[in-house]
């Protein structure tokens, strides 16, 4: 019963949720407003966005898959931001994720591996590798004190380009047989390494990334709400000299807590190629690791909220597709609807902080 | 041995594309002297090339692109401005927030406005060249001849290096992001002072994005800034916020990009990806250490309360 009234007291709304809930939708608000500016019918536009967001199975599936990327960003995101680090380098920790997932993929013995260890061995490269992408950030803040926002920010620019050149060479990744006239990508990954779908059928695309990734959530959520290192995160990130002085392996913790982040990233690009894409392409991230930054920004710290955030965010994604191509509304609508809700809730930071005092 | 020609188109095109991270850097050291970090610096570089394009397309005349490109990037400083220093908001959440929102606005705008004429050519600022260098062989036309902005940023940047070393405002921009408490009881308006310099970042942001619309390649690109102001924001860090550091670290990311144009040209085969990668790679060695130990701004990133 105790145990029951602590997991609810960790995941009971606040005031930010109210909050973040009126930021949404003045967003939203805006957006319609701006569709309507646009010339185009919002009826039309909203029955256009909803029809690609849960419409159909296909639909609704699509959606979810979307969300699970976003969620492992966020899941990163909110994990350092216990300890006090903004991870902004999702965009690239996807990036090098899908790499190292496509090398190990294409890499032959991999695809005759047995139980399922095929498309498994691909996913821990993408986490290593992403763990890797993390860690140079989290090393670079202990060593020399740079701060980890422009670290992770100028990695994933960095990883953003590895990808462009890891496809461009073919000494590398890219397809032996394109042509200069087709861009390049690299070979479709063999099936044995896709993730399998889970209900077996291709017209409702769930892959094995969610289950895998749900469990990642009940993870994330257990370590920061229940286990010592948890405490351990908030006590560095509070006040790293106390903690420190209270015998805390500070700097091993930073270096950590921003390598499991940059896995979790790692695993998102994984499940973007090996469950979605299954090649290769410059450019394949396309913005999901700064979407799920905003979603580790809107859940002030609750995994629940990354989850909803998620959610809202993968349906913001896959309706605004839609939206473009029935309704022909730019996609780039709903970036400026995320760009509001940042803005929004950033502002309101200060008032939320004050209410949850108040409690 | 390289050929004199290639080496001074090499050294003009350095200078053109540091021209945009110079302007930005300068405006982005003056507002963390003061204690604020702008990452907004991009979303401000961009909203100014995408208003200084459309302006330039609509009136025909660059320099009223110019003056459009900073009337629209004021509000957007004034808006990372109230953000974080009225309504002490996270400064690098506020930052990439506008980022994002201004990345999605210009592309909408862009639709709205260009639509099929995309990437059509926009009458763009004239070139000039200071006589008297103008003719000196090679280095005249490679060199010296370029947009006159560039003159203008140089000109700017030199009374920001004399107002920041020699005058009261310099000092009490120092104090702002050192010590504000005690800048407030000596009686300095810090939040004015914050506010100014943030609106300085972005006049000089939008100068910089003009650069790159009207000034460089005649045209506005989606998302074309293309992390150009985080680049800004390292040179400053590089710089160890001192202005002639800044300035180095601009030429050199100018010079690591026009690599990208020059090995092709001198038959070196490079994959591209890794050059268009330097510049990133050389600002994270920058911030990484690699030039020694930065002392930021005590103040930097912390709102001032006023009490």
């Amino acid at each position: 019963m105790s145990t029951a009234l602590t997991l609810w007291r960790s995941v009971r709304p606040g005031p930010a949720l109210g909050m973040s809930v009126a930021a949404v939708a003045a967003a939203l608000l805006i957006g319609g407003v701006l569709v309507a500016l646009m010339g185009v019918s919002v009826g039309e536009a909203v029955a256009a966005f909803a029809d690609g967001a849960w419409g159909s199975p296909y639909a609704l599936a699509a959606s979810i898959n979307r969300a699970l990327v976003l969620m492992l960003v966020g899941l990163g995101f909110v994990l350092a931001e216990r300890a006090s680090l903004t991870n902004v380098g999702g965009e690239g920790q996807i990036a090098v994720g899908g790499i190292a997932a496509t090398a190990f993929a294409l890499w032959p013995p991999v695809a005759g591996l047995p139980w399922g260890l095929a498309f498994i061995v691909p996913m821990l490269g993408a986490c290593l590798a992403g763990a890797l992408w993390g860690g140079v950030a989290g090393v670079l803040k202990v060593k020399a004190g740079t701060n980890e926002v422009i670290a992770t920010l100028l990695l994933s620019f960095i990883a953003v380009w590895l990808v462009y050149g890891s496809v461009q060479s073919e000494q590398l990744l890219r397809r032996p047989m394109t042509t200069s006239a087709t861009l390049p990508e690299s070979l479709e990954i063999p099936l044995a390494t896709q993730l399998p779908l889970l209900l077996g059928d291709a017209s409702v695309p769930l892959h094995a990334g969610l289950p895998i990734g749900l469990v990642f959530a009940v993870v994330v959520a257990v370590v920061l709400g229940f286990t010592v290192l948890g405490l351990r995160l908030r006590a560095t990130g509070l006040n790293a000299r106390a903690a420190r002085r209270a015998g805390m392996a500070v700097d091993r913790l930073t270096v950590g807590v921003l390598c499991a982040a940059g896995a979790l990233g790692g695993l998102a690009g994984a499940c973007m190629l090996q469950g979605e894409q299954y090649t290769l392409k410059a450019g394949f991230s396309s913005g999901y690791g700064f979407d799920g930054l905003v979603v580790g920004l809107l859940a002030r710290g609750s995994v629940p909220g990354v989850i909803a955030g998620s959610l809202l965010f993968g349906f913001l994604r896959s309706g605004g597709i839609n939206m473009e191509m029935v309704a022909q509304v730019p996609t780039a609508l709903v970036v400026v609807i995320q760009g509001l809700i940042i803005v929004i809730l950033a502002g309101a930071a200060l008032a939320i902080q004050r209410m949850e005092a108040r409690r | 041995m390289i050929e004199p020609e290639l080496a001074a188109v090499f050294v003009g095109s350095s200078i053109r594309l540091a021209a945009p991270l110079l302007l930005a850097a300068t405006g982005e050291l003056v507002s963390e002297r003061a204690g604020v970090l702008n990452m907004s610096v991009e979303g401000m570089m961009l909203t100014g090339a995408f208003a200084g394009a459309v302006g330039s397309w609509a009136t025909g005349s660059p320099l009223i692109g110019l003056a459009l490109g900073v009337l629209c990037v004021l509000p957007i400083a004034w808006l990372q401005a109230f953000l974080s220093i009225t309504l002490r908001a996270n400064q690098i959440v506020t930052g990439i927030g506008i980022n994002i929102l201004v990345l999605g606005a210009t592309t909408l705008g862009y639709r709205a406005l260009f639509g099929s004429r995309s990437r059509a050519e926009i009458p763009g600022l004239d070139k000039w060249a200071p006589p008297g260098l103008a003719d000196i062989p090679l280095l005249g036309e490679h060199v010296f001849h370029q947009t006159w902005l560039l003159y203008g940023a140089v000109l700017l940047v030199i009374v920001v290096a004399w107002v920041m070393r020699s005058t009261s405002l310099g000092l009490a921009l120092h104090a702002a992001g050192t010590a504000p408490q005690a800048a407030a009881n000596s009686g300095l308006k810090v939040t004015r002072i914050r506010y100014g310099a943030v609106l300085f970042t972005g006049f000089m942001s939008a100068l910089a994005g003009c650069f790159l619309s009207i000034g460089d390649i005649h045209t506005f690109t989606e998302g074309m800034t293309g992390g150009a102001g985080y680049l800004a924001i390292a040179a400053v860090i590089f710089g160890n916020w001192k202005l002639g550091r800044t300035l180095l670290a601009c030429g050199l990311f100018g010079a690591a990009t026009a690599l990208q144009f020059q090995l092709p040209a001198m038959g070196v085969q490079v994959p591209s990806a890794l050059l268009i990668m330097l510049p990133y790679v050389l600002a994270l060695l920058a911030v990484g250490g690699l030039v020694g130990r930065q002392v930021a701004p005590a103040a930097l990133t912390r709102p001032y309360t006023g009490h």
